[in-house]
């Protein structure tokens, strides 16, 4: 060990200068890992940004065109009716360069103003979203957090009593779930619970809430809510909630295999002990990501379930936007969403710290 | 936490399934309405997208659409297409005037708006000014009427532009009068409009018709025994509420109309579980079949318009009349229309452009019997291709002298299951008759617009109209997919429609747009049998079906209904007999 240097004291202590704190100060934000990923986000939102940009307005047909076809079809048009028709009732020029429309568009972005709906009025797209968004993160918010519950669950348990009948009818179940598409799921809900064995009266449970209840914090709108949110919720459970049981089931194996777990039986720990703090804790981890980015998802609701419901979700408003070719509300629903999984990711990954201390993801 | 955690869901599922099992619906009724609540569907759009605008097209035809709108603000007349003839609505006569330079309609003096007021002849003429602003009636966009003038307080006359026309009486009695007072001063700052002279290319007048269109009357004021205000739209169904001044008021035995939101995925469980009445969305045969199963009455109506086989006449050999001629003949019609919408779809019979309905019509018979009707016959399909140089290779497929199989690719709409259905059969009989034809599934959207650039072989579209005119049934698709009926530069199909034929020089355009001019039937009928003949002859594009409406009606939940033989039932969705049914009180609730 060599000897540390004294600094004398009466040599005059130098002042860090300003310029070279600041270069610490930078350095340090440049090392720090929130702000590289804060960075790279924005990197992600302006790629994403720009490609959907891009990709949208390169679908087949305008929000004018569409709007043609419409009145064509319904009213009988000749083409030059319709078209003079829609004349100036969209606020969109489809002959307007790309460049033009895009540096708009950014422009006012970076503003924080997501535009206006094109076929709707000119109503300003963040107001659509706050009136959606609230009911998809309801409904496909609770179906993930109930399912993520019920996987998590049901997935430790298949594998800790792994091989037994209830381990081979939950795995036979999770899979059958998980290979069942949702809006199949959805319709037997419907046609099988509400037509065949007339559980429950198909339209009591379509829509956010009972339209002759007046809205507020009271009990009888409260049960309507959650009466109407029932059946989409029940439907991305039993959608989702295999995946969540099988990857559950084989994290949990994959724990119960490692040594530490055979160390922790030759100490002779008890089984509750073992179970909870040593196989359930880093059995989650995979997990926990995964919800993290799954978050995300939420936002973007599930289109076809919201659909099959009448549930006035961020989905379904994506899926009629789409139709119209309303680029401006598609392109704000797209950024939020896109947000939100880059958001969530950037989450999961500073989660994933915390809960395993061994992972510091860092600046080294 | 896990705890609070777990309990926090036992709470919301122990919560739900109480809601399930203990919901009972307060419904309020208006005092004096009919009992019963009509159950119907309408795909309408939520506030603030859904507004009270007649005049924007995210307003009321988007949200009531062309049925239900029409009994909230009501139209001057209603359309029997078995008889030819309009019911009195708002007016009580109507007619040309005698020497022809107009058109009046007389609104009934005892006919009230919602709010008490009368309805006079100073709606009509706000009503049209409106609509001149913004281009939004047809008798304007199609350059019909040149003014609108007030004879008295309940008579309007139309001026016509040109000659007079059966196409804008119909527009004219078809359109729904609106209440003046729901846009303030805008009718009358469109009427100064008019009167200064600007052009419809000006800029004031450009900005004038962007205020109306983004103006929001605060109430709806209905002419019709309904209304309703946005606070009566929510997610799952809008309910239109009886009012007590209208001329039907009355007579209609609804205390409410319910229409759920929805379009056919969303409303199938429903009309199953008997929460809607009447559907007038469009069903595939096997969700037809399960109401009929489950003891649904399903009305057949016309849909006025079916799948049509499209050609690229820049692709060879589509641009040969007798290979089109020996398609015609070889598909086999009745097969492709059970395919395309179960019952509900009829093989084309007459084969020319016209609606085989119409066809009696709007044709003299003299014409209709030299049609050729192209009934199935395989010979004469092969011996067509063989006269032009096609023979059989050795692989059974039809090729010319230099071996060029007749081969292309067929575009069509992958989610329309009916065109998708008809464009699929006929790819079959065409393969199996020795053609090389491959399937090729697009978004619809992109089908449509390949269809107008011209980039596509083979497509399916849409043929005829709901329009008891000529002009507009021969219109789709030889106008409408054709380059004389689109824009910048696009070709469709590209059909030539100026060309010699039995040795005059024909204009086809011309012929369509000029088809319903004027008021002698009698040379609309000369005029459509021309355009039928040619059509007929030159097959440029093969009407494979007409498709009908099968639409669910619950008579658990409605009496009244029409007969199957009721004339009504001639009525397309555009003149649905629900309007009138509705409002002269033919249908009611179920005991």
């Amino acid at each position: 060990m060599g000897a540390i240097p004294f600094r004398r004291t009466d040599q005059p202590v130098s002042q860090p200068s300003l310029w070279s704190l600041s270069k610490r100060l930078l350095r340090a934000v440049y090392r720090s890992y929130i702000f590289r990923v804060t960075v790279q986000g924005i990197l992600t939102l302006w790629v994403v940004t720009t490609c959907t940009f891009y990709m949208i307005r390169k679908m087949p047909n305008n929000p004018i065109e569409v709007k043609i076809d419409e009145f064509q079809t319904k009213q009988n048009l000749t083409y030059e009716e319709a078209r003079s028709k829609v004349a100036g009732l969209f606020d969109y020029d489809p002959d307007a360069p790309f460049i033009e429309q895009y540096t708009d568009y950014m422009g006012n972005l970076v503003q924080g103003d997501l535009g206006r709906s094109i076929t709707t009025g000119r109503t300003p797209v963040s107001q659509q979203i706050a009136k959606y968004l609230p009911w998809t993160l309801f409904a496909v918010g609770l179906g993930l957090l109930i399912s993520f519950v019920i996987g998590m669950i049901a997935g430790a348990a298949m594998a800790y009593w792994r091989g037994t009948v209830f381990d081979n009818v939950m795995t036979a179940f999770a899979s059958i779930s998980y290979g069942i598409p949702d809006f199949v799921i959805a319709f037997m809900i419907l046609l099988i619970g509400g037509i065949q064995l007339e559980l429950f009266q198909v339209g009591d449970y379509i829509g956010s809430v009972d339209p002759e209840i007046k809205a507020g914090f009271n009990p009888e709108y409260i049960r309507s809510l959650l009466q109407h949110v029932l059946l989409p919720v029940t439907t991305y459970v039993l959608a989702s909630v295999g995946g969540w049981m099988l990857t559950m089931k084989s994290s949990t194996i994959s724990t119960l295999g490692e040594d530490y777990i055979t160390v922790a039986h030759a100490r002779g720990l008890s089984q509750r002990r073992i179970l909870f703090g040593y196989v359930g804790r880093n059995a989650m981890l995979p997990l926990m990501t995964r919800l993290a980015i799954s978050v995300g998802f939420v936002l973007s609701g599930s289109i076809i379930i919201e659909y099959i419901f009448i549930y006035p979700g961020l989905g379904k408003y994506l899926f009629e936007m789409t139709g119209k070719r309303d680029y401006t509300t598609i392109q704000g629903i797209f950024l939020v969403t896109s947000a939100a999984v880059v958001i969530s990711n950037i989450l999961a990954d500073l989660l994933y710290g915390v809960l395993d201390p061994r992972v510091r993801v860092g600046s080294k | 936490m896990k705890r609070y955690l777990l309990l926090f869901v036992a709470f919301i599922l122990v919560f739900s399934v109480v809601g399930t099992f203990s919901s009972a619906k307060p419904v309020a009724k208006a005092q004096d309405a009919p009992s019963g609540t009509f159950l119907g569907t309408w795909p309408y759009t939520l506030p603030p997208d859904h507004h009270l605008n007649g005049f924007d097209a995210s307003g009321l035809d988007t949200n009531l659409g062309v049925v239900y709108r029409q009994i909230v603000e009501l139209t001057p007349a209603y359309y029997m297409w078995a008889t030819n003839e309009y019911l009195p609505m708002l007016a009580t006569e109507w007619g040309f005037t005698e020497d022809n330079s107009a058109y009046y309609i007389k609104l009934r003096e005892d006919a009230l708006w919602s709010d008490g007021t009368p309805i006079t002849a100073d709606d009509v003429i706000a009503t049209y000014a409106l609509a001149r602003i913004t281009n939004y009636f047809s008798v304007f966009s199609g350059g019909y009427i040149s003014d609108v003038v007030k004879v008295d307080d309940y008579t309007v006359n139309f001026v016509f532009a040109g000659e007079p026309s059966l196409v804008a009486e119909r527009g004219i009695l078809k359109s729904s009068i609106s209440a003046a007072a729901s846009y303030g001063d805008l009718p009358q700052r469109a009427l100064d409009m008019i009167a200064s002279g600007a052009a419809s290319d000006s800029e004031e007048w450009a900005a004038l018709k962007t205020e109306i269109t983004e103006f929001r009357p605060a109430q709806l004021l209905a002419s019709g025994p309904y209304t309703y205000t946005l606070d009566d739209v929510s997610d799952s169904y809008m309910t239109l509420h009886w009012q007590p001044n209208s001329i039907f008021s009355s007579s209609v035995k609804f205390g409410e109309i319910r229409l759920w939101a929805g379009e056919t995925e969303a409303t199938t469980p429903l009309v199953l579980s008997g929460d809607i009445a009447h559907s007038t969305n469009v069903y595939p045969p096997s969700t037809q079949q399960a109401f009929a199963d489950a003891g649904i009455r399903l009305l057949i109506m016309p849909r006025m318009y079916g799948p049509a086989l499209l050609f690229n006449f820049d692709v060879h050999p589509f641009e040969v009349k007798e290979v089109r001629q020996a398609i015609a003949y070889l598909i086999d019609r009745s097969e492709n229309a059970f395919l395309t919408n179960g019952l509900g779809a009829t093989a084309t019979v007459y084969m020319c452009g016209l609606l085989d309905s119409s066809v009696p019509v709007l044709m003299n018979q003299e014409d209709i019997d030299k049609l050729n009707r192209y009934e199935l016959n395989r010979d004469k399909a092969a011996e067509l291709l063989e006269s032009v140089g096609f023979a059989k290779n050795s692989d059974g497929k039809w090729a010319d002298a230099d071996g060029n199989v007749i081969a292309a690719e067929y575009k069509f709409p992958a989610e329309f299951a009916d065109f998708s259905a008809a464009a699929q059969n006929a790819i079959d009989q065409m393969n199996e008759f020795g053609f090389d034809i491959t399937p090729v599934a697009t978004p619809w959207q992109q089908t449509a617009q390949d269809i107008r650039d011209g980039n596509f072989e083979l497509s399916v579209w849409s043929w005829a109209s709901g329009s008891p005119f000529s002009s507009r049934q021969f219109f789709g698709p030889i106008q409408r997919f054709n380059y004389v009926g689109l824009t910048d530069g696009q070709k469709g199909m590209n059909f030539p429609m100026e060309f010699e034929y039995n040795g005059e020089t024909i204009n086809l355009d011309q012929m369509i747009k000029d088809a319903s001019n004027g008021l002698d039937i009698e040379v609309q009928k000369q005029r459509a049998g021309q355009i039928a003949l040619i059509i007929n002859d030159l097959m440029p594009f093969i009407p494979l079906n007409v498709i009908l409406s099968t639409e669910p009606w619950n008579e658990d939940l409605l009496a009244g209904g029409p007969a199957d033989d009721d004339p009504i039932l001639q009525n397309p969705s555009a003149d649905h007999f629900i309007v009138l049914y509705l409002l002269n009180g033919t249908i009611g609730p179920a005991n």
